[in-house]
């Protein structure tokens, strides 16, 4: 599953929703569905960690009197 | 009174080719874990079986047909078996073995109601609650549970029958062929979202008598017990004459098909609390099946626990 890590927010989103969509269909074989599950966790996990990358860069933003000045780096980014 | 413990070996002759997960080394370790000591005092006999009047409360006579004609003759086909959907194969021996799973279930539904066994264990493959009416699927050819509850209720005239599904998928070919059954309750966990797909709690059945758990992949003791706990108490109060029970063991940790983290313990636990609620509200009367469960160690043990829990009930 490493092509994951290189992912965009947007394009591990949108196989998730295919993953879920096609658990739920019925047309996925039972030996394989468990395999299509763990790439969903594996797309939900690298989506959330986006998610967190993300949030964190907006805590980080300065701002002077109220206005969005620049911002700061993440330790660790 | 005793456990009964039906199975045969022509359960080994359905062959599925190689790499298949739902193979015959499955029953040979079910066999296997009940043949020690500590399981010397059940009552063992023969699958028979079962009858076409038996097989059409659940199956329309066209898919009997289909099937039938499905099945390779010995010799015929060159690789010995022939492709019902993209996971249920058959092979010559097939027939007989899915035959006898369904006849075991409906042979010790007729000893538990006749009082010759306190309760019963029927190790037979193929598996049968992905079967629906009309579709062979998931490894699955004929409702063998749902077969056993009809005779329950048609042959043997019980008011009503319960039918609790532990295997970690949702058990969507019982709930197709009870859906319209206002005599029968089914309550099935699953984890979800898996295969097949449906099992989502908004299924209540035409009667309001299907009750789906879906668990969370990962989830273990606790949450199974959560979901458990209350519906043993809804099936209490439909007030069952008799309970079966599609017993799969791919809920377990090490199965590799599925993603819940359920230990021997579980079963155990599962399996006491079934004969807690069989011992308010049917006597003791308990009949269960096997259904999946793919990791040949965790299937053994499993099947031990869950069949030591039944002689201590049933005795």
């Amino acid at each position: 599953m490493s092509d994951i890590a290189g992912m965009s927010f947007e394009a591990a989103m949108a196989e998730l929703e295919k993953v879920v969509r096609d658990l739920e269909s019925g047309n996925v074989e039972l030996e394989k569905s468990i395999a299509l599950y763990e790439r969903g966790a594996a797309l939900k996990a690298h989506c959330e960690a986006r998610l967190k990358a993300a949030e964190e860069k907006v805590q980080k933003i300065t701002l002077v009197d109220g206005q969005p000045t620049g911002t700061v780096p993440v330790e660790g980014l | 009174m005793g456990t009964l413990f039906l199975t045969h070996e022509a359960g080994l002759g359905h062959v599925t080719p190689p790499g298949h997960p739902e193979r015959v080394e499955r029953l040979a370790a079910v066999q296997r874990a009940l043949g020690g000591p500590d399981f010397a005092g059940l009552i063992r006999q023969e699958a028979p079986p079962v009858s076409d009047t038996d097989l059409r409360r659940a199956h329309p006579p066209g898919y009997l047909d289909r099937i039938r004609a499905a099945v390779p003759d010995e010799g015929v086909s060159d690789e010995g078996w022939a492709q019902l959907d993209p996971d249920t194969f058959v092979s010559p021996g097939s027939l007989e073995a899915a035959y006898r799973a369904a006849g075991g279930v409906c042979a010790a539904v007729d000893a538990v109601i006749a009082g010759a066994a306190g309760n019963a264990f029927v190790a037979m493959r193929p598996p049968g609650h992905h079967a629906e009416r009309d579709v062979a699927m998931g490894f699955c050819l004929f409702g063998s549970v749902a077969i056993g509850a009809l005779r329950a209720l048609d042959h043997h005239g019980l008011a009503r029958v319960a039918v609790l599904d532990f295997d970690v998928h949702h058990g969507n070919g019982t709930q197709d062929i009870l859906w319209d059954e206002a005599r029968a309750m089914f309550v099935s966990s699953h984890q979800m979202p898996l295969y097949p797909g449906t099992g989502a709690a908004s299924e209540r059945g035409a009667h309001g008598n299907v009750l789906n758990l879906p668990l969370p992949g990962g989830s273990g003791a606790a949450a199974m017990r959560a979901v458990w706990g209350p519906a043993l108490d809804r099936v209490a109060a439909f007030a069952p004459d008799l309970i079966l029970v599609s017993a799969g063991f791919d809920a377990h940790r090490a199965d590799p098909l599925a993603g819940l983290s359920w230990t021997e313990a579980d079963f155990t636990w599962i399996t006491g609390a079934i004969c807690d609620l069989a011992d308010r509200v049917c006597g003791g009367r308990v009949v269960s099946s096997l259904e999946g469960g793919y990791d040949l160690d965790a299937l053994g043990a499993s099947v031990a626990a869950h069949v030591r829990v039944l002689m201590e009930r049933g005795a």
